[in-house]
């Protein structure tokens, strides 16, 4: 059989030539001639420049490692901003959301004549911040007087823990496009005013014309 | 290397610290992921598949759809997925937390599926998808076995595919899309990318610095 | 260098086959099998690349069914098998001890290809996972998994029974690759299928299962075969031996990093595809060392040749993909022929040379006798050789095309079929070549190794029919 023998390849060594051949290998002293090896060396830079490059390129695009980060060119100052809601804008969702204040007041916030009061140049709406916060936490029933006509047909529902249960910031954004809508021009509402004022009265129940008057 | 205990020692060192480093690690960093509740919208994205469109999720991962078509939308500035009218913004991780068989696929032989349904410039509708599905076009080829054709009893169906172009049915017969198939059709037209979420905004462009 | 003064043939058979050959050719021939059987879905895949509607009026010959039916077979069916096969029998070699548990290894072998057929049916009936790498159903896997640990029992005992306490390069990546297997692939089931991990975590377990797949089971099976065969066959030690321990942790600890290759750009977080990108590079160590040390595999003999052509398209692969996981480069090849052209280079044009090659050698030690036919073999040569470089010549043609045109948005997909139908011609041509080639060397497996069975029967038969007659 020849070494170029298709059919049967001949071993040029047993395995155990095999394993004593290398084991020496690794068993010798590596500087055992001193000889210049030109190969270890070698191996030894290219490694060296790999982990190099590892080392920068990790550092400079592992987006720091963080999990809103998907362009590896970012840092993370350009994401994490706190989203900020527009209190006009989401007031104005609010106000036109199924079963809130469009339902009586209107979108034209002219409200019912007769029936529901308007909101557009009221004189509660453009009043004392606490009291508007109040009635849309508590509500208001009895007989209301809003530009010089009194009202008495229908009762305002709490926006507050006794009725929709709405967080602070819904109230005082929908309060804020009210008084800014329509012609008004009051300053707008913080959700800590109505935490204040939630925090002051409790579970109030709804309140009146002249219990309100007393809120200057 | 004489000793064995280490070699095996290393080997599993070596495959623990890969799972550790890549799956555990980014495990605990998004494989939670919360929906994302828009206090505007009073909404939270994404939405879950609804029964129909998670039944046609399994019809498109036994036809191993994915083997040609990916779901997913790179960023603008890398290739031309939005060039292309895929999307509009990159896909991100929070897209997929309700998928039950996330479907990323990693061949584009035929267009990216993630924005399927509000593709630019034209949307799909459902008789054209039927119609891709049943005929075929270019490099799509017809998957006519999710369709039966059905004597005419009374009237037509009102599912039966219209006529023409390259629906033809038997006279006094009529091509009627199966479960399968409606199933499937539900899924493609549920693809959506309905929310721009915080991290999917693009970063500012680099500047000349940060570059190299 | 130091040579072996001589020819060691003599002294080179017998006692360590005396109990291991059948398991062995069992598991081998049913590899061989499983080669011509993926083979032929291949053609079929390749076919529906340039020519949608082939085949494509029943759901068993969808594309997407089809390709994972191709790809399971060559797998699970072919690498797994004849890998694990000339694992065993070089761990045996080594030992200096015949193998143990023999039935072990039998009873496995039958499981394990029980497991690929079920598999195969269960993907034609639309049971795939759809997991690139993993596509075999869900019931299945445990089977593979118990069948894996029958065969990988009498591996583990030949490494423990060696006869002395010397460790040899084939030592570690067997070792290497007996034991983490089943680790891998049942973390992956409980991960993506028991209980499957949410959101694009999904793919990236799949990811750091394909990778691991390649790296930590693969690649180890295939260099265990070279780092064996090339010194046994050359007669020469291996030029830079105190380094290969080096190369073969770089493997170990950083292959499996490379798992987030396929996600750059993608929906997770851009850390996943950093690490994927620098452990490719770093990897770029153990292919240096791979080649400087078995450089001596292009010399004379067919084991030889099919070893060094194995291990150029080991270490051209590892360049490429090193190439491609770079962001500028990965813009274009990713979801392309480009990325398929990369895994016919490592899995075919790498592993299975590699493991061809050591069989070529291995046969004639385990039946006794020499391959049956001369020509065959060198046709096989021939035949494979060509077809692999077609194959990732018209695949990565295809996918420099599609790519460029994939990143033009005024190209329409009608026209990118246009472009790349001529690329894709050539590799079905070279599919056409390849499954040629492997039913050649079917044919040749079954005259070399089981008709001596075949005759041996008939003449014990003849002989007591003759003792019947004389009586």
């Amino acid at each position: 059989m020849t070494p170029n023998d298709p059919t049967f390849q001949p071993a040029a060594q047993t395995d155990e030539e095999l394993l004593n051949a290398h084991e020496a290998l690794l068993a010798k002293q590596p500087d055992d001639r001193a000889h210049y090896k030109l190969m270890p060396l070698a191996l030894l830079f290219f490694f060296s420049g790999l982990i190099l490059f590892a080392a920068t390129y990790l550092n400079r695009y592992s987006g720091h490692f963080d999990k809103t980060i998907y362009d590896e060119n970012a840092l993370p100052t350009d994401h994490n901003v706190e989203v900020k809601i527009d209190p006009v804008v989401f007031g104005k969702q609010l106000f036109a959301s199924s079963g809130a204040c469009v339902t009586c007041h209107q979108a034209s916030g002219q409200g019912v004549p007769g029936t529901y009061p308007p909101l557009a140049g009221s004189e509660w709406v453009n009043g004392p911040d606490e009291r508007v916060i109040s009635i849309v936490l508590y509500g208001l029933q009895g007989t209301v007087h809003v530009t010089s006509k009194s009202f008495n047909a229908a009762v305002m529902p709490s926006f507050g823990p006794s009725g929709f249960n709405w967080s602070d910031e819904k109230i005082a954004d929908v309060l804020t496009y009210v008084r800014q809508e329509w012609g008004n021009k009051a300053s707008a509402v913080t959700a800590d005013q109505v935490a204040a004022v939630r925090a002051k009265d409790g579970a109030h129940t709804a309140w009146t014309e002249p219990d309100l008057l007393q809120i200057k | 290397m004489k000793n064995g205990a280490i070699l095996f020692l290393g080997l599993f060192a070596a495959l623990g610290a890969s799972w550790a480093g890549i799956v555990v690690g980014s495990s605990t960093q998004f494989g939670a992921l919360a929906p994302y509740y828009d206090q505007v919208a009073d909404q939270s994205y994404p939405n879950g598949l609804a029964g129909e469109a998670a039944r046609g999720q399994l019809v498109y991962r036994d036809l191993n759809c994915a083997s040609c078509h990916t779901q997913q939308v790179r960023r603008a500035g890398f290739g031309a997925d939005q060039a292309r009218g895929w999307g509009e913004r990159q896909s991100v991780a929070r897209d997929y937390i309700y998928q039950p068989f996330v479907q990323l696929g990693d061949s584009r032989v035929g267009p990216d599926l993630a924005n399927y349904a509000a593709r630019k410039p034209a949307a799909p509708d459902a008789a054209a998808v039927y119609r891709l599905l049943y005929a075929g076009q270019g490099g799509m080829p017809a998957y006519a076995f999710l369709f039966e054709e059905r004597k005419i009893v009374g009237q037509v169906s009102a599912q039966a595919l219209p006529a023409g172009a390259g629906v033809t049915a038997r006279p006094g017969y009529e091509i009627l899309p199966t479960p399968r198939a409606q199933a499937l059709v539900a899924y493609l037209l549920s693809l959506t990318s309905p929310y721009d979420y915080p991290e999917a905004k693009a970063a500012p462009a680099p500047t000349a610095e940060a570059k190299k | 260098m130091i040579s072996a003064s001589a020819p060691a043939s003599a002294a080179d058979s017998g006692v360590v086959e005396a109990y291991g050959h059948r398991p062995l050719l069992f598991l081998a021939g049913f590899a061989l099998f499983w080669l011509v059987i993926s083979g032929f879905f291949a053609l079929v895949a390749g076919i529906q690349l340039h020519a949608p509607a082939f085949a494509a009026g029943c759901s068993v010959m969808t594309h997407g069914r089809v390709v994972a039916l191709a790809e399971t077979a060559f797998v699970y069916g072919w690498l797994g098998g004849i890998g694990l096969a000339l694992t065993l029998w070089i761990l045996a070699r080594l030992g200096g001890e015949p193998l143990r548990a023999a039935n072990w290894i039998v009873a496995g072998a039958a499981f394990w290809n029980l497991g690929v057929a079920l598999g195969l049916v269960g993907i034609a009936a639309g049971e795939a996972t759809a997991i690139p790498l993993l596509e075999l159903p869900l019931p299945v896997q445990p089977l593979m998994l118990v069948a894996y640990g029958a065969m990988a029992v009498a591996g583990v005992l030949a490494w423990t029974g060696r006869r002395r306490d010397v460790m040899f390069a084939s030592h570690w990546y067997a070792v290497a690759a007996l034991f983490l297997f089943p680790w891998l692939f049942s973390i992956a089931q409980v991960m993506l299928l028991w209980f499957p991990v949410r959101g694009t975590l999904q793919a990236l377990v799949a990811g750091w299962y394909g990778q691991g797949l390649w790296t930590l089971w693969l690649a180890p099976l295939a260099l265990t075969a070279a780092y064996y065969v090339v010194p046994k066959a050359s007669g020469k030690v291996l030029p830079s031996y105190d380094f290969a321990s080096l190369g073969f942790w770089v493997l170990l600890f950083v292959g499996a990093w490379t798992g987030g290759r396929h996600l750059i750009g993608g929906p997770v977080p851009a850390w996943i595809a950093t690490i994927a990108i620098v452990a490719a590079a770093t990897l770029l160590f153990h292919y240096a060392i791979v080649w400087v040390n078995l450089r001596h595999a292009h010399g004379a003999g067919v084991p030889l040749k099919f070893l060094g052509f194995g291990l150029s398209a080991y270490v051209l692969g590892g360049v490429l993909d090193a190439l491609t996981a770079i962001r500028g480069v990965a813009e274009v090849t990713q979801f392309t022929y480009f990325s398929e052209a990369q895994h016919q280079l490592a899995f075919y044009g790498a592993i299975s040379m590699m493991l061809v090659g050591a069989f070529y050698y291995a046969l004639p030690r385990l039946t006794g006798r020499p391959w049956a036919w001369a020509g065959l073999v060198r046709a096989h040569l021939i035949l494979t050789g060509i077809g692999v470089v077609a194959l990732v010549i018209g695949l990565g043609g295809a996918g420099l095309v599609q790519g460029t045109d994939l990143n033009n948005p005024a190209v329409s997909f009608a026209e990118i079929a246009a472009h790349t139908e001529g690329w894709l011609l050539l590799a079905t041509a070279a599919n056409v070549i390849l499954l040629l080639g492997n039913v050649l060397f079917l044919i040749n497996f079954f005259k070399s190794a089981l008709c001596p069975f075949y005759a041996a029967a008939v003449k014990s038969y003849r002989g007591e029919a003759a003792l019947e007659a004389a009586r």
